[in-house]
């Protein structure tokens, strides 16, 4: 059995529920929410650890900031990553399935990890963060997190691929089912995906919180130091960026054959964005403007990911676009109103988060927001009556 | 089909296991604190109230810090630990069910935003506002459990899915609403020990505790009551007569049952206790009824596992991973039927053809044939069974293993190949057990590495003979 047959047959026989490449399009998207919090929360970790080592009355204030901020990304980097695993088990179950599978202590260790990870970053904001106390626990938090970034690494790389799954699972012939051994990696691309992005959307981060809180007076030399340092984070990471892009290319994209293309785009990106750094003179101004930049170019890094993805499965002839579907109209349907109805209360839920914070030091919520709250809490009432009745008409009509 | 995890000192399924029973405590902790919050707060608001606040913040937090993300992370672990027990069992569901899981991602969406912007918005937005945030708590957390136990009852019973291939036939199946109803009531039972925890730890002087204690004693009793009504009235009558009989077999050991009904009923006792002296409650006891639960919910959720063995999908795939039957509305052919033929061993991805299977110095096994029957064990009995020394530990000279097929065949007294190899040939006449698939001279392998296997756990020496 060649290696195009196996991951043919590996496929699940049932197929995707609607068109693949509009999965893998979802898959590109949700991702980049997943690794903007995820590389926040390691930024901000950092952040933290980095202001209590080197305190001042700035760095202290914005390490219980950055400390408090950590948790709360780590929460939102898990919730947001589950709808990339949902998509990529979809379109992509062989290689996600037997990556797995190879690296299977690890896999499952990720939680345990993660559990660990936040539970301490949880304990320093709670407990530490005030005075600097417990910055054991932060500097084990940070650890515990980059680790399960490096697993989640592995099982990419590994993913990837397929030619020498077997070697791994049954070297010299005798299979191995314990799944400890860290089969593939590739440091450049592990750099510039954690550390680096870490830095970015740090970087990001800063600035934003500073434009959130401009309009309190009595903060601003302290807001306007906090966006320069985010200014100066991105202008001093994303040289680093490109070279480490230009690094993965020249491994990871020469062994698949598109190191060109892949060099070209990933210094492109990263001197992009280390000109707009330089050229950002009002960064708490344009905070706004910069996190749609940096969306921007997680984009860019989530396509090039899935080109790496396509590039190397091509070699076996197998495609994405070839994956069997059918249209499941059950799941489209129900997918489609609960989609209206998600966005509609997250979005109410995020304007009252922001109206609440900062912008006004009443916190009061305004008239048309709370217009919008009872219409969006309406329609997640009513998404119970739409269930039922699907579910009336699926047990008594469609046979 | 895919490399297979064994586990290592814990078999695979156990991981599963303990993951899933703690998912399960969280998350139905949490839609249910939820609704609770949710009533006290409107307490607060119509009633004028204030005083409600002091205990709806301190849950807030503990459902921020512990519910919210260790369940999450717990739900996360849940796709992890399946994925590498048994990738096609979980593949199946994906490829069903992909957007219904991507509608309970909204939910769950609106759930842990909802909580971060319920905890930091108290005290900074209006009281009516706060409400609102109470309400979109309680029906998202009530919309992911909605949608998850229609993925979760399919596994026992697809229904009509069979004959439609539809899946809305295979999520509104005959277990869907008797399932969710006995989950919801039986929510508010685990939500009492939640509010036990949190309204113990507020100082003592605080004047709301009695009576939230009370309160939460009482929904916890009638949400017990109701869902043991509810499973006894409907869940029980329509489980399919498999399930039936794998319930009353030696599949579910005994013990299981007395740890769910002696959870029950310590758990009514001790609501019992709180309703009638709610003052006499303390953290600890609320931390036990917690420990308690979990232990009830750990045997609970095994016993929904294996009442639809030998199959991870009723009627659709064993848990060898194989699809063995037909669904002409989808175009799916038994994938056994010509495995019977072929043979298992170059027939399937990774499973490696007999020539490529070593006998090295580094396998430690007595020879090819011993081998080859080592690979087809562990595809073939590895999902449910401990079939080697890995997923097994040794406790005060207590072996623990899930169901070692060394420790099953010695009490069986089926200790030589010829017996094993005849026992293997009628295996599936047991209600939780699958046939053998693959060609007679694989299934002699197969024999000679359990007898192996056998050996090696009884016997004084390292090896065993070999016979063939």
């Amino acid at each position: 059995m060649d290696i195009g047959d196996m991951l043919e047959r590996m496929r699940d026989p049932l197929g995707a529920p609607f068109y693949p490449p509009a999965l893998q399009v979802l898959l590109v998207v949700t991702w980049v929410l997943h690794i903007f919090f995820v590389t926040l929360a390691l930024g901000s970790s950092a952040c933290s650890i980095a202001c209590f080592l080197r305190p001042t009355d700035y760095r202290l204030r914005l390490g219980r900031v950055a400390a408090r901020l950590t948790p709360n990304a780590v929460g939102l980097g898990i919730v947001t990553g589950i709808a990339p695993l949902l998509f990529v088990q979809t379109i992509h179950d062989p290689l996600w399935y037997a990556s797995n599978a190879l690296t299977g202590f690890w896999s499952v260790s990720f939680i345990f990890v993660m559990m660990g990870g936040y539970g301490l970053a949880y304990l320093f904001y709670l407990k530490g963060s005030a005075d600097g106390k417990l910055l054991w626990s932060a500097v084990a938090s940070f650890v515990l997190l980059f680790f399960a970034g490096w697993v989640m690494h592995v099982l990419a790389s590994v993913s990837i691929r397929p030619e020498r799954w077997m070697e791994w699972y049954a070297p010299n012939g005798v299979i191995d089912t314990r799944g400890v051994v860290f089969h593939s990696w590739n440091i450049p691309r592990l750099t510039f995906l954690l550390p680096l992005q870490a830095g970015l959307s740090l970087a990001v981060v800063l600035t934003l919180f500073a434009w959130y809180f401009r309009r309190i007076e009595e903060d601003a030399p302290f807001m306007q130091w906090v966006a320069r340092q985010g200014r100066l984070i991105g202008l001093v990471v994303s040289p680093l960026y490109t070279l480490a892009g230009l690094l993965w290319a020249a491994t990871e994209g020469v062994e698949f054959g598109i190191g060109i293309p892949l060099g070209v785009a990933l210094t492109s990106l990263g001197l992009a964005l280390t000109s707009y750094f330089f050229f950002l003179k009002q960064p708490m101004q344009h905070a706004p403007r910069t996190l749609l930049v940096w969306f921007a170019s997680l984009m860019t890094v989530g396509v090039v990911r899935e080109v790496i993805r396509a590039v190397s499965l091509e070699r076996f002839g197998y495609r994405v676009s070839e994956y069997p579907y059918i249209i499941d109209w059950g799941s489209i349907l129900i997918f489609g109103v609960t989609t209206i109805v998600g966005v509609a209360v997250v979005t109410y839920l995020a304007l009252v988060l922001y109206q609440s914070g900062g912008t006004k030091r009443d916190g009061s919520v305004s008239p048309r927001v709370e217009q919008f709250g009872s219409i969006a809490t309406g329609m997640l009432g009513a998404w119970f009556a739409f269930f039922i009745l699907v579910g009336l008409y699926t047990t008594f009509f469609l046979k | 089909m895919y490399p297979v995890w064994e586990g290592i000192f814990i078999h695979s399924a156990m991981f599963v296991a303990i993951v899933s029973a703690f998912h399960v405590l969280v998350s139905h902790l949490t839609v249910a604190a939820a609704w609770f919050n949710l009533y006290l707060e409107r307490r607060a608001v119509y009633e004028n109230r204030p005083e409600l606040y002091v205990y709806l913040k301190r849950s807030a937090l503990g459902l921020l810090v512990f519910a919210y993300v260790f369940g999450a992370l717990a739900g996360v672990g849940i796709w992890q630990t399946t994925t590498v027990a048994n990738p096609r069992g979980i593949s199946t569901l994906i490829h069903n069910f992909v957007l219904y899981w991507g509608s309970e991602w909204y939910m769950f969406l609106i759930d842990v935003v909802g909580i971060i912007a319920y905890y930091y918005t108290f005290g900074r937005v209006s009281p009516r506002t706060h409400l609102r945030l109470a309400w979109i708590l309680a029906l998202g957390g009530t919309g992911t459990l909605t949608l998850i136990v229609g993925i979760l009852s399919f596994k026992l019973t697809p229904g009509l899915w069979f004959t439609t291939g539809e899946s809305l036939n295979g999520f509104f199946n005959p277990t869907f609403w008797p399932q969710l109803l006995t989950r919801f009531f039986l929510m508010f039972t685990i939500t009492a020990a939640w509010v036990m925890l949190i309204a113990t730890s507020l100082p003592k002087g605080y004047f709301a505790r009695e009576q939230i204690i009370r309160t939460a004693a009482a929904i916890g009793l009638g949400g017990l009551i109701i869902a043991l009504g509810i499973w006894f009235l409907w869940f029980y009558p329509v489980l399919p007569d498999h399930a039936k009989t794998i319930l009353r077999s030696p599949a579910i050991p005994p013990i299981t049952f007395t740890v769910i009904v002696g959870g029950l009923i310590a758990t009514f006792l001790g609501l019992l206790f709180a309703l009638a002296m709610p003052r006499r409650q303390h953290p600890i006891i609320a931390l036990g009824a917690m420990l308690v639960l979990f232990a009830a919910i750990f045997g609970a959720e095994r016993t929904r596992e294996v009442i639809r063995k030998p199959d991870i999908i009723a009627g659709y795939m064993s848990s060898n991973q194989l699809v063995f039957n037909d669904i002409p509305a989808r175009g799916i052919q038994s994938e056994e039927e010509p495995l019977n033929e072929t043979g298992m061993l170059g027939s399937l991805p990774f499973l490696p053809r007999p020539e490529t299977i070593s006998v090295g110095a580094t396998a430690g096994l007595p020879d090819h044939q011993v081998m080859m029957g080592r690979v087809l064990v562990i595809q073939q009995c590895a999902a449910c069974h401990s079939v080697s020394n890995q997923t097994a530990i040794t406790i005060f000279d207590q072996r623990l293993a899930l169901r070692s097929l060394a420790q099953l065949l010695e009490r069986r007294k089926m200790t030589t190949a010829p017996k094993i190899e005849a026992y293997l040939q009628r295996i599936g006449a047991f209600p939780y057990m699958h046939p053998f698939v693959g060609t007679p001279e694989e299934r002699a392998a197969m024999a000679l590495y359990l007898e192996y296997f056998v050996q090696q756990q009884y016997a004084p020496q390292p090896q065993a003979q070999v016979r063939r």
